[in-house]
Parts: structure tokens; sequence; C-alpha cells
């Protein structure tokens, strides 16, 4: 019997994973602490947030940070009662290592999607993006993401989370690296 | 336990990895790079559509150091270019059979853009056929299709087995939406002849023809034998087709001994490494049959 698939490692990195609740949108966020969740600052407006569970159970959180320039936010959701997700430095990747994605593409609720890491760091020049965001560090990922993946976890084969699923450009995926969290979040609840 | 999939994954990076000691960033265009081959010691090999200029063009090797190049020549016929570099500078790619590829198989595409490190993309083989002739006019050995995400910048890259050998050149210009890969052996055909004279040069005939059938009463006449040709519609003066002495009205009816019922034939046959040779054509002219001998010239320049 193979065990060639993600299957197990998204089941359970699926339990970190929730759904971000706007009027007319949908964003990921993932469990990072004991009630703590990350998701990108562009899918929260305001200070208050709806946030589904993976049961379904709905909570309310309030925004603790956001930050724009980096587009993360760290939430705070009373009654989460989740597990914080594994995270894994993306700098200690190669291209080509099997990476998937946890989100919310276009409302589908917890779907997969699979590919590889591109590379790691800045865009090449010429990309069609604005120059102060091409610049940024980026895991890049040959992976397919739409519109409700924004904020989700992007993770390795063994389901550590590398990234922040941001945004597509040329067709990749680009997430902001983990790490980055740390700065935001500190010190990190057990 | 994902431990399979860790180990394929370790697979999938090690490939990029040793295969992407050869790959290179190529600098021939504005603004974005795309990527490169070295495929021979000294030798690099990219795509055509992405070499915008014939000077000033540099690579920037596995190492990080940019370096001049000097172009060699071109194909636009199978889109690719070829670069001279100083020998000995990286390593040379280590080349696969892409004829045991079928689909379903999994492959990676590779580049390179400036001084960062490879730049991977994975898929699978979607669909693989024979001989292809690309609407550019070149003709491919093997059809490769994939579902590869050809990503700004890869074009010019390799084709990559989990095993880390060179399938292939990676074209984002020949076909859509499935990216086309040049196989190892049409790049080696064409790169023999770049290097001999920086072009490939295409054989031609100099007349326009078009499939005919002919009438029951002439498939019954003595030495026709045929179902039907093609019609020679135009003859280009002073053209090989002119000089065997063809002329409008003629129908070839096999050329070097294959039956020719379609252009296609013939466009295949002058595709191959033919200019110079001497092809035995039969013809049937006012009811006759016919032969002559014609000796293929080299498609004039302006003309591909």
């Amino acid at each position: 019997m193979s065990t060639l698939f993600h299957a197990l490692a998204a089941d359970r990195l699926k339990e970190s994973v929730v759904e971000i609740r706007l009027e007319s949108s949908v964003g990921t966020g993932f469990t990072w602490g004991f009630d703590v969740v990350v998701t990108n600052a562009h899918v929260v407006r305001g200070d208050r947030v709806e946030v589904r569970l993976p049961d379904g159970q709905m909570r309310s959180g309030r925004v603790r940070v956001a930050d724009r320039a980096r587009d993360l936010a760290v939430l705070d959701v009373p009654g989460l009662g989740l597990s914080a997700v594994r995270c894994r430095d993306p700098a200690l990747l190669r291209p080509g290592e099997a990476l998937f994605a946890i989100g919310h593409p276009l409302g589908v609720r917890h779907a997969l999607s699979s590919g590889v890491l591109h590379g790691l760091g800045p865009l090449p020049d010429g990309y069609p993006v604005a120059a102060e965001l091409r610049r940024r560090i980026w895991v890049q990922a040959d992976l397919r993401l739409a519109p409700g993946n924004s904020g989700g976890p992007l993770a390795d084969a063994q389901g550590r989370v590398i990234g922040i699923n941001t945004m597509i450009v040329g067709g990749l995926a680009l997430a902001v690296p983990i790490v980055e969290v740390e700065s935001l979040v500190r010190p990190r609840a057990a | 336990m994902s431990a399979t999939l860790s180990a394929f994954s370790d697979q999938l990076a090690d490939a990029v990895e040793h295969a992407a000691t050869s790959v290179v960033s190529v600098h021939a265009r504005p603004r974005l790079p795309s990527s490169g081959v070295h495929w021979r010691d000294g030798v690099v090999v990219t795509t055509d559509g992405t070499v915008r200029r014939d000077q000033d063009i540099e690579v920037t090797l596995p190492d990080g150091s940019r370096i001049s190049a000097q172009l060699a020549g071109r194909d636009p016929g199978t889109d690719l270019a070829v670069l001279r570099i100083p020998p000995g500078r990286l390593a040379v790619a280590k080349l696969g059979d892409p004829a045991a590829l079928r689909p379903g198989h999994l492959v990676l595409a590779l580049g390179r853009a400036g001084d960062r490190g490879p730049r991977a993309a994975f898929g699978a083989v979607s669909a693989t056929a024979g001989k292809w002739r690309c609407w550019k006019g070149g003709e491919l050995d093997l059809s490769i299709q994939s579902d590869l995400t050809v990503y700004p910048g890869l074009g010019g890259g390799p084709l990559v087995s989990p095993d880390a050998l060179v399938l292939g050149l990676n074209s984002g210009a020949l076909s859509r939406p499935l990216a086309t890969t040049i196989p190892v052996h049409t790049v080696e055909r064409a790169l023999d002849q770049i290097l001999a004279k920086g072009y490939v040069a295409r054989g031609w005939l100099g007349a326009a023809m078009q499939p005919v059938r002919f009438s029951a009463a002439m498939r019954t006449r003595p030495g026709i034998g045929h179902e039907g040709g093609l019609v020679i519609l135009s003859v280009e003066p002073n053209a090989p087709a002119a000089l065997a002495g063809l002329m409008v009205g003629d129908v070839i009816v096999a050329l070097d001994g294959h039956p020719t019922t379609h252009p296609d034939q013939v466009l295949e046959l002058l595709a191959g490494d033919i200019v110079g040779r001497s092809l035995s054509v039969e013809l049937v002219r006012g009811g006759k049959s016919e032969r002559a001998d014609l000796l293929v010239g080299e498609r004039p320049r302006t003309a591909r």
C-alpha cells in the first residue's frame, strides 16, 4: 500500500484551519497558538471577524494585529479550541519539494491543492506586479490557488506550515514566509 | 505516515538540484531573463523566442557569475537559439531519452532567473506523438506536451525527469494551452547545423503543389499505378524543380520511391538532412508516366 499522497498530513492540518467570513467574501486562517489565528490582513476589515471552525461551529474573533505592509493579521478567537499548526522555516526547503495548500477557494471548504516549491525570494524582474510587491521575500509555489485561499497555510509534505498563501501572480502562488509571523506574535503561546 | 511522499519529495528536490547545475539564466531581452541549458561544453541552448537581440547577450551561471555570451545562431523553425560561452565553466547537461515518455509520466520544468537559485514546476506528460511539424516550419522528432506551467522566465529551460535527466527544452511559444518540449534529438540535430553554419538549412524544391486524384480512366492506363499525386501549380525560375525540368501541370506521384498524396509528405522529406541530395521523381505528364532527377536545394533564408 503506497502512501504517496497528502491525505494523512492534510487531514491533520485541516483540523487547524478555519474560515474567515465577511459579508461577501471568504478567507482562510489557521491556528497559531491557544485561541490565536493567523490570516492575511486583506482578509479582515475592521476589528471584528466571524470565524467558522472545521466542525461548522461559529466563533467571534477580534483583530489583535493587522500589518497591511506584510499582509498579515493575528486574531484572538476565544473558545477556538483547535491545536496549533507545526511550522518549518521555508529557507530549509529546496525547489521541487512537494507542497500542499488548504483553503476555501471560491468557497469550497477545506480544499486541498498540491504542487511543488518553485523558488524562494523576490520575483524576477518583469513579473506583472508592482515593484514593491515583487521585491518582497516570497515562498513561490507551483500550485493552484483561487480567491478564498488567502490567509491559508502552505505546507510541506509532512504538513508543516511554511507560508501564508497571499496572492497569485502570473499563475504563481505566493505565500508570506511563516517566519514573518513570529515577529508579529511574540511570545508564541503553547 | 507520509514517509513515501517525503521520499518522493526529496527525490524531486534532488533532481532539481542536480539538473540545475547546467541551467543558466539568459539575458537577451528587456527585463525578464529566460532560461537556458548548458548542452555541450561552452554551448548554451535556449528558445529563439526569448533571444530578442543578437548582441550584448549575457548569461548568469549557477554560481551567480554573470558572463558575456555570443549568439552562434538560431532556428526559428524549431524555436531554438544557440549561445557560446567560455568552456569549462559549469556542468554539461545529462541527457535522457524522451522517446520513453508516456502520458502520465511525472516531469519537472526548470529555470533560472538572474543570480537566484533554480526555479521549478512539476506536472505530468499529457500527450505524446510522433513527428510534429510546428507552425513555425521546423519539425520536432517527437511531440511532447505536458500540463507543466511554463512560468514567465522558465522558457528555454529543460524538461527534467525525476531522475535528473534532461529530456528536452520547454518552449512557451510553440503551442497552447499545453506546454511543448523540444525533444533532445531535435535539439541535437539543430545544434550540429547551427554550430557549423549558424542556421538550420531546410530542403527546397521551389514548386507549389496540391493533391489531385486521377480519373478512373487515367488509373487504368499502363505505367500509372497510382490513385493520384501532387499537381504542380507553379515553379519558381531557376529553382531545383525548374532545373529538373518540372513544369506546371505535372503530377508528382512519388519522390525518392515514396508515393506522394499530400504536401505534408514532401515537407516531411524536406525537413530532414536532405539539402544537396538527388531525388528521383516519378511523375505523370500528359497522361504518360515519366521520371526526373531533382537536386534538392536550400530554402532561401528570406522565405523561412
